[in-house]
């Protein structure tokens, strides 16, 4: 079907812009039969909006779409469908109390007989075999609620491909996987590379990009930077194109004195975890690092004062503390940018003065009303102070990208006076260049006599930006790292103990 | 990093007026356009007077709702309460007791009906929609039960005075009340610390919690209020009807949710202004009491009061789709 130049799609100049954006620049792709196309770019580069407007969810501007040739109006997402393009999101849209059988043909149910009655018998078998196909056991009969996150994303990409898929766009789909989940996504896809499936593959994972791409290309800022055979391209190179500089180094750290301890946490024990002790001094960057499941997420929440305190004691500048509720770590100084910041960390709907004065409207003025030109101003000097990128302090947060939107959680703390902050994945979901700010900011904070805690799962970050590192495994404290000794070996082995 | 502020400022002022002001633009059309065709009678003192008296005991009640509301709640309650109030009033009237004590004793009860809501959603956590709908019959029960589904007079200097009374001779005093209401309201959701703890919640509720922010006091004093404000409501309306009967607010928690989401109010929370609930509640209560002079027939005012709801909220829908499109 494809024309001779075994190009199947083509994107032609396609602009985007939202109110004050230019999302997307006189862009333009091809994509080939049988190959993976990588796509890459920093948060708000245009990549989603480029597979939005593929997959119908969005209206170009301007631009045109060819499909094996032909132009082709993308209307809405049932069109893209029915062009043969398959797009598996971030979020997964898999529904929990559905069985796998349903899940995959969710939507076009296999029916027989003249009343049309659902063909569970054939449904499942042909969803055996699909599962065959990817080479994977998975039970048709299971319930998408019980399996694995990586489960359930094979079986998003497996009710992608039951619909005769042409061009497959894959956002991000090992973001919830292990490195052997990983592989055998791998495997997967170069087995419908055989069948002739061109594959867009979105990954900021660069080391995924050179496994499994054949070229790539890089956006920046809603334009194309350009395209490489991958072969031809290395890691500093791409980076490069990313950023739109030469990034000398990914984790700066810089030395700063440490001085006295400011919180002493002793056999704490709540959900998810037993017998925590540690010390944190002044200055200090803390790494929490663990598995999933190791119980880190959850002493954070009861150190904050959300999770209840079953045993043990938290000691704050030498005083005692009973931690009961966030406003009373707040008021004890503590700060929290959690681990998922648009569900616990923001109002999204909410503007960046809003959001950032949000731990501490009692301070906005000394009636029971808000002083808002006060408000303004103090919002305003922490987006100048730690270079939040937005047109204003009324923007909505939901517009800001991610590693500004956890810049406006950072700043709520710091309106809040926050001596002691614990981050969770602070550089989750946020792009290169942010990233190098937020490990430059949280390092500021430790300079005029902030303490942190850091949790985190990325072994290069954790070990450049800590000073110190405890390892958790299954809810217990397995091991403390002095910088000096802690290596990503070290740290695993201790997380696995 | 902030450039342009101003622009932006003034573009989103734009937009968060516009449902607000689009109502009150229809308002003003709807009266002008019923006060020609149902000349003379329509713009009339004798029309108007009762209507606006009529529109106060349902407005006060709905500010407070509205904040009830975009805290993420609800209050099914509040026709019940407004029942049993008003069984409450005529009972107590009947025993002897002074006006005064009456009012100051019918208050402390609705203040305690919202409270019990606010218990079961805060501290039990049971959710509001089945929570108030479940007291919503207890009350209404109570008030078949004290006065043994019997009507009572009413009469009384202080009760009559709260729905038929003049503020200066002119000004009626459920209009002193709905106006009161509406400002003190207004001033809560758009300028107050409170009202800004209140948008946050509704908004996002776990982010809110984990910004200290105390999530379910906010919530209980939401319906401790909405209790009170329903029984200020039964009040009013027993004063108007100088009767007390447990039939008496039955329905009115959907005509006062009606208006509330016609004016602009998410469902979900986080969304909604207490201008636009004013708007919401004369736009229905004007077009009731225009069908009503008009002589239409009783179903087909239902009728119309339903799809009226269903087309303005289908319009938030489809500017709300329209705009999502375009960003």
């Amino acid at each position: 079907m494809s024309d001779s130049n075994g190009i199947v799609l083509r994107m032609e100049n396609i602009t985007k812009t939202f109110p004050g954006v230019v999302a997307l620049d006189n862009v333009s792709i091809d994509l080939y039969k049988g190959e993976v196309l990588g796509i890459l770019g920093e948060n708000g580069a245009g990549k989603s909006t480029l597979i939005k407007i593929l997959a119908g969810n969005y209206i170009k501007d301007s631009g045109d779409i060819f499909i094996d040739g032909q132009k082709f109006e993308i209307k809405g997402p049932a069109e893209a469908m029915s062009s043969g393009i398959r797009v598996i999101y971030q979020e997964l849209n898999t529904i929990n109390n559905l069985t796998v059988a349903e899940n995959i043909f969710i939507g076009e149910q296999l029916v027989k007989g003249p009343l049309k009655i659902i063909d569970w018998k054939g449904m499942n078998k042909k969803a055996e075999e699909l599962l065959a196909v990817m080479n994977v056991k998975l039970d048709p009969n299971a319930i998408i609620g019980d399996l694995t996150v990586s489960e359930k994303q094979i079986v998003e990409i497996a009710k992608a491909i039951s619909q005769e898929a042409k061009i497959l766009v894959m956002d991000e789909p090992t973001a919830a996987l292990s490195e052997e989940e990983t592989q055998s996504l791998f495997k997967i896809i170069q087995a419908l590379k055989t069948k002739g499936v061109a594959i867009i593959y979105i990954s900021h994972r660069l080391k995924e990009i050179f496994e499994i791409t054949d070229r790539v290309t890089v956006l920046r800022d809603g334009k194309k930077v350009g395209t490489l055979k991958t072969k031809e391209s290395d890691s500093n190179k791409l980076v490069e194109m990313m950023v739109g500089r030469d990034i000398k180094d990914m984790y700066p750290k810089r030395h700063v004195p440490i001085g006295g301890v400011v919180m002493e946490v002793n056999n704490l024990g709540a959900e998810g975890f037993d017998n925590i002790s540690f010390k944190l001094r002044k200055g200090e960057i803390l790494g929490i690092f663990g598995l999933l499941g190791s119980g880190r997420s959850s002493l954070v929440k009861a150190l904050f004062g959300a999770n209840k305190i079953k045993n043990g004691e938290i000691i704050v500048n030498g005083k005692k503390l009973r931690i009961k509720s966030p406003g009373m770590a707040r008021d004890a100084k503590i700060g929290l940018v959690p681990l998922d910041r648009k569900i616990e960390g923001l109002a999204l709907m909410m503007g960046v003065k809003e959001n950032i004065t949000l731990a501490n409207i009692k301070e906005l003025g000394k009636s029971f009303l808000i002083a808002r030109n006060q408000e303004r101003r103090k919002a305003g000097n922490w987006v100048d102070e730690i270079g939040i990128r937005t047109p204003s302090v009324e923007q909505e947060v939901n517009s800001l990208s991610g590693g500004n939107q956890q810049k406006v959680v950072l700043a709520k703390w710091l309106e809040s006076g926050s001596q002691i902050i614990i981050l969770n994945e602070p550089t989750r979901g946020v792009d290169v260049g942010a990233k190098i700010e937020i490990y430059k900011l949280m390092q500021d904070l430790c300079e005029k006599g902030s303490s942190i805690i850091m949790i985190s799962s990325e072994l290069p970050e954790i070990l450049s930006i800590a000073d110190r590192i405890i390892v958790m495994s299954k809810g217990r404290f397995t091991e403390e790292y002095k910088i000096c000794d802690a290596s990503e070996e070290g740290l695993l082995r201790s997380a696995c103990l | 990093m902030v450039d342009d502020k101003t622009v932006d400022v003034l573009q989103k002022k734009k937009v968060r007026l516009n449902n607000t002001a689009i109502l009150f633009l229809i308002l003003v059309v709807m009266f002008a356009l019923f006060s020609y065709v149902g000349r003379p009678f329509f713009f009339s003192k004798l029309n108007l007077i009762p209507m606006i008296n009529n529109l106060s005991f349902v407005g006060i009640i709905a500010a407070i709702l509205t904040m009830v509301m975009v805290s993420g709640e609800i209050d099914f309650s509040i026709g019940g309460n407004i029942g049993l109030t008003a069984c409450l009033t005529a009972l107590l009237l009947e025993k002897g007791l002074p006006g005064w004590l009456v009012v100051i004793i019918a208050l402390a009860g609705g203040f305690a009906m919202g409270a019990f809501n606010g218990m079961l959603v805060t501290v039990v956590g049971v959710n509001s929609i089945i929570a108030t709908i479940g007291t919503m019959f207890i009350w209404r029960g109570i008030g078949y039960t004290i006065t043994n589904g019997e009507s009572k007079l009413a009469l009384n200097t202080v009760i009559d005075y709260i729905g038929r009374g003049f503020v200066f001779k002119v000004i009626p005093f459920p209009i002193v009340l709905l106006v009161a209401v509406f400002i003190i309201t207004y001033i809560i959701m758009n300028h107050s610390k409170w009202g800004r703890r209140i948008y946050a919640i509704g908004a996002n509720p776990l982010a809110s919690f984990l910004s200290g922010i105390n999530v379910k006091k906010v919530k209980f004093i939401g319906f401790l209020f909405c209790g009170a404000a329903a029984a200020l409501g039964g009040l009013v309306l027993t004063s108007l009807s100088a009767v007390g009967m447990p039939q008496h607010g039955q329905g009115q928690e959907l005509v006062i949710i009606s208006a509330i989401i016609l004016g602009g109010t998410a469902l979900g929370g986080g969304r909604g202004q207490i201008l636009g609930t004013l708007a919401g509640v004369f736009i229905l209560s004007v077009l009731y009491n225009f069908l009503t002079i008009m002589n239409i027939y009783y179903f087909y005012i239902q009728m119309v009061q339903g799809s009226v709801l269903i087309l303005v909220v289908s319009t938030y829908e489809i500017r709300q789709a329209v705009a999502r499109r375009r960003t």
